[in-house]
């Protein structure tokens, strides 16, 4: 295999945004500053569910403030999620609506000189509410007689009426699962939930919009897709797209609540249009937290098993509850069937998702998208089934596991692909030995008041969503690569970092690809207009997908380059490579075996340009017809204080299949940044809300809203993390993904290690000390 | 906060000329960590902000004669790293460690925590187990002493009058028979605002108690002294059975409500755990 021959790929090198970031000099969006620049603040609803009577804006326009209420934007439905196809695309949300459907909701928007003013504009708009009863309950919900969110709202294009606040449903089945059933020796079936855990990205969303003199628009905004910012905005403002330029601005964190064109932006895309002035809008915290979640789940998983460990059926029935808005509820549905199917061979197998509606901030996707929620439920119910069958967990997991040659779904049922690299095996086994799982005794062997358990989970998630046929969602990526006259090279693309290194790993692909130092690569600036389209960097498709098309475009620019040296050299340029020489820190182009046929790149790009052959540049726009599983395997040990409840999580194996790691050190903090969530979606985190007001108990601020943090972490020498030693032949130099995957099996292994440590099956998130302490007081066995 | 004004007086002086001009309308700033967010989400909005940054005479941790001053706008960080804080009083260093986070320890001082009043204010129970006694400069530079178990009167309501101002903070320093321990339990370990917590002082005289103070804090309306548990130990020796009966008296004594942290349940539960675990470990 190659892979030992690379210079770039797989090096620890510099971040090239590393000395922007750490010393405040990155411009975020809501850095960009502009001549004659207004600021904007949006009125929210105070309530959960009410009708607009009027708004009176007479005070603030006397300000001096630009206002715009639903009658100054455009009536048109739009989703703010533009990745499925638009028969798959549910829009029920309009710019500013004259109903709001949960606390928080914006519906006026106020721009004026300063920050101050704006918010005094915005706190003197009168407005009268005609309240609505509203609900918070999924279930309660879907109940006959119910207060309807939605009367009908449009698929596409079409009107499609909602029933029982139902927003979409879902069932894919394959066999016959009742007969799956019979044939068990054992039927295990169980609930489980997790909570509404807030994306707490650093940077809140923010953007800055300025109205050209041509009728147009330039944008900077926080997105993860200029290119599906674009095309929204286009859709919604009528706008042609030439005139409609989004730039692309480094993002300060994203977790996936960024996929969707942020609500904010066509909000001050509006005013900017009205006050043909620059307008810049930068949310709160409070504001934040109200405009998205990670999609909380009711789960009831049913497998059934034979006495020797083979599952002969799988059944999983869920209730996502959504909140006030469908973001991307369909594909979501769809993509947790994919990953119930996926983790475990079933010879039957039924899923059936119901997505509802509730007056609550609406849920989006948040790393894993479904995938630690599926996995939580299922890799939990593993243990349960070892258990009861006198198993070991990792026997029982290495004997069902989906894995190499075998088909998996990936993102849902119109995304099958084969898998052709699995490092499941050697993950458990390394793992096994790094965390003596074999010292691990029964809970029912423990005593004291400190109690230690050893949990394990896996898991995985999808390097992007590519697959050999078009399917529901939209997935490719365009990439320029351009060596310039001095041996260096420039690559473009719209992909977006979001702080895991995805355009690090573009340029040693190109550094790679055109045997030049990695230091002399340099990332464009990237806007809509001079990039060709890219989806969005989501679904852990940024190296694999993003990548694949940066290696395609830098491999046309180097059959330029080396056609150029041939005729320079007078050697077929077949024949000749290319590697970075210390000595003059560029890429010569050499002919093996020759000590006189050699050549700098820079020279060569000089020549090229002096003798009129042009620019050796290569452009690939290339969609990936696969979508490979990056394996994850999590191994965790917490201490349970059972005198208060608390938790510690004391020590941790975090291992990925990722192919060839491009960023080894990056993808290793990646897989520390998903322990930390996973453990905080497993100990910490929720966003509750108070049925009365139906408003954040957490009041919409980091004082109440805890998430886990490095402090609260297991020591540094205590977190371990390794690479399976594989290599994924579709990716670029062998690579797949990492980003989701990271976070997918952890919350999993943090309930298993707890039913290790004291015997007790903990199946809803958060397990905060009160629900220990609880369970707990009903277990007679452990001293208080 | 527009129209508020502000005013950062270089010393003692300029200060007592401003309160006793102001006194109506001034309200101090010291780190601003709990005065600026109050005033952002509503809650305050003082015409007149009196910044007490810039005063020398307020930033000091001196051990002079068996005591320990902190001057009021000493910051918890200061408080956190100091020798004198550590060695003589342990269980204030700690609880200053566990308070916030980096930044908040930065700013945020110890004269702004007990000022606040917050049920939950981190140093105010280790101050209280410590019988410690703040040094007040009313408007007309007069000068007064409040013991601290006397200084809260209710939920976030204190003994300051108008133009008044916390300028130290004084304890005697605990003798050699004299321990303690300090437990907060919080939702996780950074930055967290105390679930519950309880501080506890005990003057050991062989096995024998002979004094105890217990101070508990978000269990209540304001961080509060349990003398009733305090009394059960003096002059006892202190045995499982003792502890027993302090457990049960402490969850008498505790008023604490359910919020978004914990319910009341769970708040009671643990204080009594935590008591039990604090009063171990200062006699171990
Ligand atoms: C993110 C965050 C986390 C926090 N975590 C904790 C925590 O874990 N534990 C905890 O206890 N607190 C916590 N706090 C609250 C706060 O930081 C502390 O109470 C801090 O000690 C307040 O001090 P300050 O100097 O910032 O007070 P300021 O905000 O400046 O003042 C607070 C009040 O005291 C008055 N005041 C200040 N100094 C004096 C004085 N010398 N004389 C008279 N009045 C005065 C002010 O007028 C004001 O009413 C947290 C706050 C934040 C924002």
């Amino acid at each position: 295999m190659e892979q030992n021959k690379f210079h770039a790929i797989g090096r620890i090198a510099r971040r090239k945004d590393g000395i922007a970031k750490v010393t405040g000099r990155e411009v975020y969006s809501s850095d960009v500053t502009l001549p004659h620049l207004l600021f904007a603040r949006v009125l929210r609803s105070p309530i959960p569910h009410a009708r607009i009577k009027s708004i009176n804006t007479r005070e603030a326009e006397k300000m001096g403030a630009v206002c715009i209420t639903s009658e100054d934007t455009p009536d048109i439905k739009y989703n703010e999620r533009q990745v499925s196809i638009p028969e798959k695309t549910y829009r029920d949300r309009v710019v500013l609506p004259d109903k709001v459907r949960h606390v928080g909701e914006g519906f006026a928007a106020v721009a004026a000189k300063t920050e101050s003013l704006a918010e005094k504009a915005m706190r003197s708009i009168e407005v009268e509410y005609e309240k609505l009863p509203a609900i918070f309950d999924p279930y309660e919900a879907m109940r006959s007689g119910s207060p309807q969110l939605y009367d009908e709202i449009c698929l596409g294009d079409t009107k499609l009426p909602i029933e029982s606040n139902i927003a979409c449903h879902r069932e894919v089945g394959e066999g016959d699962v009742e007969h799956g059933f019979k044939e068990a020796d054992l039927v295990v079936e169980k609930e489980f939930r997790t909570g509404r855990v807030y994306h707490a990205q650093m940077e809140t969303k923010s953007v800055v919009c300025r109205p050209e003199p041509d009728g147009g628009i330039s944008v900077w905004p926080t997105t993860q897709s200029i290119h599906n910012t674009r095309q929204l905005l286009g859709r919604i403002f009528s706008i042609s797209l030439n005139k409609l330029n989004v730039h692309r601005v480094p993002i300060g964190g994203s977790f996936g609540s960024s996929i969707q064109m942020n609500t904010c932006i066509p909000i001050c895309v509006a005013l900017a249009l009205k006050a043909q002035k620059p307008v810049k809008l930068v949310l709160s915290r409070e504001e934040d937290m109200y405009d998205h979640c990670k999609y909380p789940v009711i789960i009831q998983l049913k497998y059934g098993v034979k006495k020797d460990g083979t599952i002969t059926a799988g059944e999983l029935k869920t209730i996502v509850d959504i909140g006030g808005h469908n973001i991307q509820a369909y594909p979501l549905l769809g993509c947790m069937a994919g990953w119930f199917v996926s983790l475990y061979r079933m010879p039957h197998l039924q899923f059936d998702g119901t997505a509802v509606y509730t007056n609550k901030a609406p849920g989006c996707a948040m790393q894993g998208y479904g995938n630690p929620q599926v996995s939580f439920a299922v890799e939990s119910m593993i243990d349960i089934i070892a258990e009861e069958l006198g198993m070991d967990p990792i026997a029982l997991r290495l004997k069902n596991y989906v894995g190499l040659g075998e088909t998996f779904w990936g993102q849902g049922p119109t995304v099958r692909s084969v898998i052709r690299s699995c490092g499941v095996e050697e993950m458990l086994l390394k793992g096994k030995d790094m965390i003596e799982w074999d010292q691990r005794v029964s809970p029912d062997k423990k005593t004291g008041r400190y109690r230690k358990g050893v949990g394990v989970a896996r898991g995985f998630h999808t390097s992007g969503t590519g697959a050999p046929t078009p399917g529901e969602v939209i997935d490719y990526s365009t990439a320029m690569v351009k060596v310039n006259e001095d041996g260096s090279a420039d690559f473009s693309t719209a992909l977006m970092c979001h702080g895991g290194g995805t355009l690090e790993a573009g340029a040693k692909i190109v550094a790679e690809e055109l045997g030049i130092p990695i230091d002399k690569v340099g990332i464009s600036p990237a806007d809509t207009r001079s990039t060709g389209y890219d989806v969005c960097t989501h679904a852990t498709r940024g190296i694999y997908c993003g990548g694949a098309s940066i290696q395609r475009a830098a491999k046309e620019a180097k059959a330029k380059l080396l056609k150029f040296a041939s005729r320079l050299l007078d050697v077929n340029p077949e024949a000749l490579k290319i590697q970075p020489r210390e000595e003059s820190d560029q890429g010569h182009i050499f002919l093996p075996g020759s000590l006189e046929k050699h050549i700098p790149v820079g020279e060569v790009a000089k020549m090229a340009q002096y003798k009129g052959w042009g620019t050796a540049i290569g452009v690939a726009s290339h969609r990936q017809v696969n979508c490979p599983p990056c394996f994850v395997t999590n191994f965790i040990e917490v201490e349970v204080d059972t005198y208060t409840g608390e938790i510690k999580t004391t020590r941790a194996v975090a291992a990925v299949d990722c192919g060839t790691p491009i960023n080894p050190d990056l993808a290793a903090g990646q897989l520390e940044g998903g322990l930390c969530r996973g453990i905080g979606l497993a100990l910490l985190e929720s966003t509750d809300y108070d049925p009365e007001t139906g408003r954040l108990t957490c009041g919409g601020t980091f004082i109440d809203y805890k998430f886990y943090t490095p402090v609260d972490m297991p020591p540094v020498d205590k977190v371990k993390t390794f690479f399976a030693d594989t290599y994924e032949s579709s990716g670029p130099f062998g690579a797949k993904g990492v980003g989701e995957a990271a976070n997918n099996a952890t919350a999993a292994a943090v309930v298993n290690a707890i039913y290790n440590a004291i015997g007790i099956r903990f199946a809803e998130a958060p397990v905060t000390p009160e629900r220990v302490l609880k369970a707990l007081q009903n277990q007679p066995d452990v001293e208080k | 906060m527009d129209n508020t004004e502000y005013l950062r007086p270089s010393n003692l002086k300029e200060l007592g000329q401003i309160m006793a001009g102001h006194k109506n309308r001034a309200t101090v700033i010291a780190g601003g960590t709990n005065l600026i967010p109050q005033m952002r989400n509503g809650g305050k909005s003082p015409e007149l902000i009196v910044d007490i940054g810039d005063i020398q005479d307020f930033s000091f941790i001196m051990e002079d004669d068996g005591f320990i001053s902190i001057g009021a706008a000493t910051t918890i960080a200061e408080i956190a790293s100091s020798d004198i804080v550590s060695t003589f009083s342990p269980i204030l260093a700690s609880s200053a460690r566990e308070l916030g986070n980096p930044l908040i320890r930065n700013r945020a001082t110890i004269g702004g925590n007990l000022a606040n009043a917050s049920p939950c204010a981190d140093t105010a129970l280790p101050l209280l187990a410590l019988d410690a006694v703040i040094r007040i400069l009313s408007p007309g530079d007069k000068t007064r002493n409040v013991v601290l178990n006397n200084f809260f009167h209710g939920y976030r309501f204190t003994d300051l009058g108008k133009g008044e101002i916390i300028t130290r903070i004084i304890f005697p320093k605990p003798d050699d028979e004299t321990t303690g321990s300090q437990i907060k339990i919080g939702l996780r370990n950074a930055a967290a605002i105390s679930v519950a917590s309880i501080a506890v002082m005990l003057t050991m005289e062989g096995k024998i108690c002979r004094k105890a103070r217990i101070a508990a804090g978000s269990v209540a309306p304001i961080p509060m002294r349990v003398s009733r548990v305090e009394q059960l130990l003096e002059n006892q020796e202190i045995s499982a059975t003792l502890l027993e009966q302090c457990k049960a008296i402490m969850k008498k004594e505790i008023s604490p409500i359910s919020d978004i942290r914990g319910s009341a349940e769970y708040r009671s539960y643990v204080t009594a755990v935590i008591l039990e675990r604090n009063i171990q470990r200062a006699l171990s």
